[in-house]
């Protein structure tokens, strides 16, 4: 990251893609979808060369989904069943494909088995909740935030030991502590153990650990593919999504390599959508909006949000993040 | 010096407390929501603190069947002299537990290894503040004076320790914890908050006692001592064929993981080839 692209977006809409009355997405438009979006991203003539752009046959790819707000919201099926078929077309074995997440209760609920070749891996890393088992106990970022004993945050091991590259696949979302949660979230708290210790009361320390995460090698550099998943998405809640209310159906995918371009657009899309909803800002800092508790309104959140972060990690060296460096290719399908 | 009684075990009871004997809390984790934050702090209700402050004295523990494995092995960790009151099926538990005492292979009166010393002054508050350090991996050991050959020396009252502070145990230990450095600390523990240790030895001959007082095994827990030891073993209760993962010696520090262990675990560590 930021990868070859820097400050490159390319939007995919396509009106039909979900039904917003069904929550149902149509399969062969998101095929469309990722056909397009990725040629236009890497100027390829047809889709194969497109992906051939990032990865070849010897490539062990996993793909780094994110089920926070499942069974409700995550990274679409349609979207890494698409990825799946797409580097199963270049010649890489499903052995050697991964789709993972931190935590089995929320990636059983999806069932990507359903929608991908037998042999391809679906992977939780904490079998057992806060075991750091399958972390890696050489890879390690170590703070101390609000007094916490275990100060470790450890990189899942099958990133430092087994992939070869990782296709990062974020939702569009709300996120209480961050601000949103994109790229970087995923990536960066998706990646490491004992993240949720940066978090304490109204406080939380997003701003400055989910780029310091990020740019952790060999997270950093293996991370060659960003697709966001914006067909559905959260405007208030996030990273969860119980509450029907704040679902909202962007219809859209963006492609690129760097995170934080990505995200930087992002920021608009959830703050748009909050403030069409009369939500407080992301950007609000009053204490007055701060309140513990599942489920508030979108008047308040649980933690003073930093949004920041995208910001922050682009001085950090991991994408661009002035809208005037960003050039975003709007496509409809 | 306070030193561990080496193989001192605990023992079944079979009739009434004796009448001078002190009776300890059920050792247990009660896991709490804490409302005001993402994560989840459980709460530790640990022993160690008041046998260590009175390793002479008699204890028992009154414990379901649940918890007499942890009884019998937090007993053994500190060295108590101690009996359990249990019912038929706690028995069962405890002599289980106890075939796997026995078999920790015996390495003598190892002292105890403590960055801290903290002068007793018998109080409540000294209590409370050895119960956080104990549950904080805070290596301690009691002193009458001030050791110099101790990272730290606390004697609540002191003008660096005033009794006010005491009132508030949790930000006091964080205090004792920034004043002594991460850096500096003998022992430190990765990925499980339940899990206490004990650390004893001198020189190149350690031993780690690893007490996980949750009711259900941990898993990939890291271990990081000061001081280069690469020879090892490992004593684990219902693991008998548990070997260290990840083993490094690096930075003047040894490190391991436990890749799951359930109760109790016993490991020595050693700098010389061969020793054990």
């Amino acid at each position: 990251m930021p990868g070859p692209f820097p400050g490159k977006a390319v939007r995919v809409h396509a009106e039909k893609s979900v039904d917003s009355a069904t929550h149902q997405v149509d399969a062969p438009i998101v095929a469309q979808m990722l056909s397009r979006g990725m040629r236009s991203l890497t100027g390829a003539k047809n889709e194969r060369d497109a992906w051939a752009n990032f990865f070849d046959a010897t490539d062990v790819v996993g793909i780094k989904v994110n089920c926070s707000g499942a069974p409700n919201i995550y990274s679409a099926t349609e979207v890494v069943g698409g990825i799946v078929s797409n580097l199963t077309a270049l010649g890489i074995p499903t052995r050697n494909i991964y789709i993972y997440e931190r935590f089995p209760d929320q990636l059983s609920s999806v069932h990507y088995e359903r929608h991908v070749p037998a042999g391809v891996n679906i992977i939780a890393a904490e079998m057992s909740r806060g075991s750091v088992a399958s972390y890696d106990p050489n890879t390690y970022v170590e703070t101390n935030f609000f007094g916490e004993d275990d100060t470790r945050s450890n990189m899942i091991r099958l990133v430092t030991e087994r992939f070869t590259k990782i296709i990062n696949v974020p939702n569009m979302k709300d996120h209480g502590a961050a601000g949103v949660t994109g790229c970087l979230k995923n990536i960066a708290y998706g990646d490491f153990s004992n993240v949720a210790r940066s978090h304490n009361r109204e406080k939380t320390n997003t701003l400055s650990f989910i780029g310091t995460l990020a740019m952790v090698e060999p997270l950093r550099s293996r991370t060659v593919l960003q697709i966001m998943d914006g067909l559905r998405g959260v405007w208030h809640g996030g990273p969860f999504s119980d509450n029907p209310k704040y679902r909202f159906y962007p219809k859209a995918i963006v492609f690129g390599t760097d995170p934080v371009a990505i995200d930087r657009l992002l920021l608009d899309v959830i703050e748009n959508k909050r403030k069409a909803e009369g939500a407080v800002s992301i950007w609000d800092r009053s204490m007055d909006h701060v309140k513990p508790g599942r489920n508030l309104g979108p008047r308040f959140n649980n933690f003073i949000r930093e949004p920041g972060h995208i910001e922050y990690a682009s001085r950090l060296g991991l994408g661009m993040y002035n809208l005037e460096q960003i050039a975003v290719t709007n496509i409809e399908v | 010096m306070t030193l561990l009684l080496a193989a001192l075990l605990p023992t079944l009871a079979t009739g009434p407390a004796d009448a001078d004997a002190v009776k300890l809390d059920v050792p247990k984790v009660e896991y709490r929501i804490n409302e005001a934050s993402a994560s989840r702090s459980p709460w530790i209700d640990a022993n160690g603190w008041q046998i260590l402050r009175a390793p002479a004295r008699r204890y028992y523990y009154d414990v379901p069947a649940a918890s007499v494995a942890l009884a019998a092995a937090e007993a053994f960790m500190y060295g108590a002299k101690a009996d359990i009151h249990t019912d038929t099926a706690g028995a069962a538990m405890f002599n289980r537990m106890l075939q796997f005492l026995r078999q920790i292979p015996e390495r003598g009166d190892l002292p105890t290894m403590a960055n801290i010393g903290v002068i007793d002054d018998g109080s409540e508050e000294t209590g409370e503040l050895m119960n956080l350090l104990t549950r904080r991996n805070l290596l301690y050991r009691i002193v009458t004076a001030p050791d110099p050959h101790l990272d730290l020396n606390i004697r609540l009252g002191s003008e660096e320790y005033p009794k006010s502070e005491a009132q508030d145990p949790s930000r006091l230990a964080q205090k004792i914890r920034s004043e002594l450095t991460d850096e500096k600390r003998l022992l430190r523990v990765y990925g499980s908050e339940v899990v206490i240790a004990r650390l004893v030895g001198t020189g190149g001959q350690v031993r780690i006692h690893l007490l996980n007082y949750a009711n259900r095994p941990v898993t990939g827990l890291r271990v990081r001592v000061l001081g280069t030891c690469p020879e090892w073993h490992v004593a684990a209760y219902d693991k008998p064929n548990l070997k260290l993962q990840d083993f490094t010696t690096a930075d003047g520090a040894t490190e391991f993981t436990v890749p799951e262990m359930n109760t109790y675990a016993v490991i020595d560590l050693s700098a010389q080839p061969g020793s054990h």
